[in-house]
């Protein structure tokens, strides 16, 4: 017992190394993205930025945002088993926050997180082999990464990716089957989807749900989901401000960023923190964003492009509930954050 | 007596050097020798030499994520601290870290 509970302490240990490794790249994405998007036109698919100069700071932000979920898990791995585990775990990341294999499977970051730790401890298993002296030479650079990166990566394509499309299939048909039924319910299930995940196949369901709607010309679904991504990281922000004792320092400067990006529909800004506390930070953050879309259902929100938060407020129908439904699903978030998260000395004592 | 250590926290922009300056004032009150290094989101700062870490007589890590260059320590008898614990309480630290040795050596 004594054990697990040391080991346990060792993954919280890799997964504030991934944290750390990845945060100045969720901040250089963050910014450069929100920067190029003040300049862009919401338009049917999407936020179109035309300016030249803005659309390669888009690039380069995206670009970061590529990276800083295998980033992630890479050092995540790394933290666990040292130099090996970094390949296994950058190159599983990757496969995490894309889609593979012919059922378009994505995990996204939670996805990563749990790949960077099994490709940890894989090679830390491997490493203990013993092996004739003359292959120990070839173990680090040729044995442990294609055998971890391989299997490892062939299991996920095949074993975790084919069950974990039929149960995004599943999502799809249940939130089919709920609309125009209850809206209300609807909106419930848009948003703790939404901020579960942030971007991963939970999230991906819903958004090809609302577009899918869209194209048959229903907004509101859309409209309700739109409110939603700025709220996580907006939600943090503010609670980093509210609540002294329960952030560190280094938290609230962190959080100036997240805040911008939630302001700017950039969900993944608040990864960090839920990476860091994900039972303190997930529940707060789903119940803060299913409130917000709750609202936006009663307000009859209605929004006509797949981009969200207050930088798509010029186009969306019903501005005055959007804005309420964003504020308040903030502030639940925030103020639940503060309740739940234990304060700072507590934590320190565990 | 010669203490070196590292202080590293997740963010690496505050409670490292905060970590880091509790550490060296509560070594200096008790007229230790000491050299405290800080790995930060900048990376290594005010390194330390393999060969002050073969001198030391104390090697404090207080660190909350793993570091770089963690082989330097390798086959050393380290005490491992909490970074928050060394910003908030570093007589403690150091408390625990002379007991610990004093259990530990020989």
């Amino acid at each position: 017992m004594a054990d697990f509970k040391s080991e346990m302490k060792n993954i919280q240990k890799s997964l504030l190394t991934g944290v750390s490794y990845m945060m100045p790249m969720v901040v250089v994405g963050g910014i450069l993205l929100a920067i190029s998007l003040t300049t862009g036109q919401a338009t049917k698919d999407g936020f179109a930025v035309t300016n030249p100069f803005m659309l390669n700071l888009n690039i380069l932000g995206k670009a970061a945002l590529a990276m800083m979920v295998p980033v992630l898990s890479g050092y995540i791995a790394y933290s666990i088993a040292g130099r090996p585990g970094l390949t296994p775990g950058f190159v599983l990341g990757y496969i995490a926050n894309n889609t593979v294999g012919a059922s378009g499977a994505k995990t996204g970051f939670l996805g990563a997180l749990l790949l960077g730790i099994v490709a940890g401890y894989f090679v830390k298993w491997m490493k203990s082999w013993k092996v004739h002296p003359s292959i120990r030479a070839i173990m680090p650079i040729l044995i442990i990464p294609i055998v971890s990166t391989g299997v490892i990566g062939l299991l996920y394509i095949y074993i975790i990716a084919v069950p974990l499309t039929s149960f995004t299939n599943m999502l799809f048909a249940f939130l089919k089957n709920l609309n125009g039924t209850n809206k209300i319910l609807l909106a419930i299930a848009i948003g703790l989807m939404n901020a579960f995940d942030m971007g991963g196949p939970v999230t991906k369901t819903v958004t090809m749900f609302t577009i899918g709607l869209m194209s048959e010309g229903i907004y509101g679904p859309n409209g309700i989901y739109r409110v939603c991504p700025g709220i996580p990281p907006m939600g943090i922000f503010l609670s980093t401000m509210l609540f002294r004792n329960k952030w560190t320092d280094a938290d609230r400067a962190a959080a100036k960023t997240t805040g911008l990006m939630g302001f700017m529909g950039i969900t993944e800004g608040a990864i960090p923190f839920v990476v860091a506390d994900i039972k303190h930070t997930l529940p707060a953050t789903m119940i803060g964003t299913a409130v917000g879309a709750v609202i936006a259902a009663i307000g009859n929100v209605k929004s006509p492009v797949p981009h969200g938060s207050f930088i798509t407020l010029p186009v969306v129908e019903g501005k005055l509930w959007f804005t309420i439904a964003i504020i308040v699903g903030t502030v639940v978030t925030a103020v639940l954050l503060g309740i739940l998260k234990p304060r700072i000395s507590e934590a320190k004592k565990e | 007596m010669k203490v070196v250590g590292v202080t590293a926290c997740p963010t690496g922009i505050a409670h490292t050097y905060m970590a880091q300056e509790a550490l060296e004032k509560e070594c200096k009150k008790r007229g230790f020798d000491y050299h405290i290094e800080t790995q930060g989101s900048i990376g290594i700062e005010n390194e330390l030499s393999q060969e002050e870490i073969d001198e030391a007589d104390m090697i404090i890590l207080a660190v909350s994520i793993s570091i770089e260059e963690e082989e330097r320590f390798e086959d050393k008898l380290v005490y491992h601290a909490d970074v928050n614990e060394a910003v908030s309480d570093p007589k403690s630290v150091i408390d625990k870290a002379i007991d610990f040795y004093k259990k530990n050596k020989k």
